[in-house]
């Protein structure tokens, strides 16, 4: 246990390290919510991979690849297609950010839609469905000390001790704000996804040459896919990764991430960086599971195949690495979590009403992360039986935000009422569902409610935008805006028309 | 193939045009219902997992040249 917890707490100790040398007092709210825009494409990168990929794709997405074999690659097709939808937000979605100061997704909305109830909606959407996810992923750090502690923890006391050292590295968060969330982000990702991607390869290798492990001896079930004769439904996949990669850009954590950097090159590049790393990790993670579901021992506990096999194949010091990298992981997802869902509740809930300056808004920011952190601790300490189920129908529900979001930033014709209705209309229709059906509805072919919610907020969105037309004065507004994004393409600057996304 | 010469907009017609392939055989489900259960080899792969393995490569390929492509043009206008 000593080299074990040593090497985390090594860890641990370097990241403080790291962000108390680059501490700064930070002048304004835009400087804690986004990094004062500052950060290259390198920082960029990892901080979108730190927060992207948490240290459940070991766990989780691991044991799928155990179990369930090649159709796990869901998640890489996904993840992939997010990153490509990064390069394709940057520029107006920068250009915006830049010239109107927004500072979260929720502003983005408020400047489209010119409202200010919009931010609310959005951020309230953001929040309640994010919490159970934040939950689960302090949960997760469960499997992480049971498994560092070589079984002498049960579960529950190794679930109190992730909860206890995830919350204390939140202190740095609350301090820091967005700069100490990118800063650590750039460490963590080096270490989880490039140092864990060379174990991966690593291990790998050992299954192989050691274990006998090839993808010839795989069962063969290991390479179906789901479609007519499955249970699941032949749409399955298709809605798993369509609402995978549309819904990536609709969490708060991940979409403010477009705000941090220090323009659209740098956005743009930290694409082109991310999508190499995304595919190798992707690639060696999921292929790593597959050769894993040869070893009985992983496959008896596919959630700690990560740890399994790595203990197997370099003892307690490899065991130990495994932990660090899932550590890095897991604080990079839970504090750009927490660091968002703070920005938000300061600028887009209680800023949005009341008159706040920049410090009232730092402090209640950090208040706010505090309650934040708290809250998820404690309810990750109680047995929630349905948390994952209330975690799966907030992701049907999150992505009722992508309709209004993507189509608002790329069609001007799409209206503050086609937005509003669309989205309510589209997350009852996928709780509905929901509800009704329990998970699998019985006319869905593998759809999920999500995928119905959708549908029901596009069409009432493009309804909204043919048959309620804009004042002129709306469509003047939202055409300055187009306009401003255009001028930069062309090299030109435009003049913004307004300074801050509708306050009144 | 996409050479620097050409114009702008033809290039950026082409990485659209790359981007929405890069959806369809990533999402279309009769792709990925003929390559369902089958172990026999591409390229020294089962097919199931080359067939993942190509549209992932796909995707990665058509974003480094998008962003090298889009260097190449802000180059051209400074």
């Amino acid at each position: 246990m000593i080299i074990t917890f040593g090497l985390l707490a090594l860890f641990f100790a370097a990241v403080v390290w790291v962000l108390q040398r680059n501490r700064t007092v930070d002048q304004s709210f835009t400087d804690y919510a986004v990094g004062g825009r500052s950060f290259g494409a390198r920082y960029q990168a990892m901080s979108f991979l730190n927060t992207w990929y948490p240290g459940s794709m070991f766990t989780a997405f691991g044991a799928l690849s155990v179990t369930a074999g090649v159709m796990s690659f869901y998640v890489l097709s996904y993840s992939l297609l997010t990153v490509v939808l990064l390069f394709v937000l940057a520029r107006p979605v920068w250009i915006w950010g830049k010239a109107y100061d927004l500072r979260t997704q929720g502003d983005l909305f408020a400047l489209r839609y010119g409202s200010r109830h919009i931010r609310t909606v959005a951020a309230l959407i953001g929040i309640v469905s994010g919490l159970p996810w934040l939950v689960l992923g302090m949960q997760a750090l469960g499997n992480l000390f049971q498994a560092m502690s070589l079984g002498a923890l049960s579960f529950s006391t190794s679930v109190v001790v992730g909860v206890l050292v995830i919350a204390l590295r939140q202190v740095w968060t609350v301090r820091m704000g967005m700069r100490g969330v990118v800063i650590s982000d750039y460490m963590q990702g080096i270490v989880a996804y490039i140092g864990g991607g060379l174990m991966l390869v690593g291990l790998i290798v050992w299954l192989v040459m050691a274990r006998g492990s090839t993808l010839g001896t795989l069962d063969p079930k290991m390479f179906a896919i789901p479609s007519f004769s499955s249970k699941e439904g032949p749409l399955y996949l298709f809605a798993l990764m369509f609402t995978g990669a549309l819904g990536g850009w609709c969490w708060p954590y991940i979409f403010v991430r477009l705000f941090t950097a220090d323009g659209v090159r740098s956005l743009k590049k930290s694409a082109a960086l991310a999508v190499p790393l995304t595919f190798l990790f992707g690639v060696a993670l999921l292929i790593f599971g597959m050769l894993a579901s040869k070893v009985p021992e992983a496959v008896a506990k596919p959630d700690d195949v990560w740890f399994i096999v790595s203990e197997q194949a370099g003892g307690l010091v490899l065991l130990g690495l495994a932990g660090v990298v899932l550590l890095a992981a897991s604080m990079g997802h839970t504090d750009g979590n927490i660091q968002a869902y703070g920005a938000q509740l300061a600028n887009d809930l209680v800023g949005n009403y009341v008159q706040l300056e920049q410090r009232q808004m730092i402090v209640i920011a950090k208040v706010g992360m505090l309650l934040l952190t708290l809250l998820a601790s404690w309810l990750a300490t109680l047995t929630l039986p349905a948390l994952f189920s209330l975690a799966v129908l907030a992701y049907q529900g999150i992505i009722q935000l992508s309709i209004p979001q993507f189509l608002g930033i790329f069609w001007r014709r799409g209206s503050r009422q086609g937005a509003f209705a669309g989205m309510i209309l589209g997350f009852v229709t996928a709780v509905g569902l929901e509800v009704a059906y329990g998970g699998q509805l019985p006319f869905g072919y593998g759809l999920t409610s999500g995928c119905f919610g959708l549908a029901v907020n596009l069409l009432v969105y493009v309804a909204c935008a043919y048959l309620l037309p804009q004042s002129a004065e709306e469509q003047q507004r939202v055409d300055e805006l187009f306009t401003v994004v255009e001028a930069n393409r062309e090299g030109r600057t435009a003049v913004p028309p307004q300074t801050r996304p509708a306050m009144a | 193939m996409l050479k620097q010469s050409s114009p702008a907009p033809l290039r950026r017609g082409i990485v659209k045009l790359w981007f929405a392939f890069d959806a369809v055989v990533a999402l279309a489900p009769p792709l990925y219902w003929a390559a369902d259960g089958r172990t026999a080899t591409v390229a020294g792969l089962p097919t199931a997992l080359f067939y993942f393995l190509a549209v992932s490569l796909c995707i990665t390929a058509s974003l480094i040249a998008a962003y090298l492509l889009d260097t190449s043009d802000e180059g051209a206008a400074a």
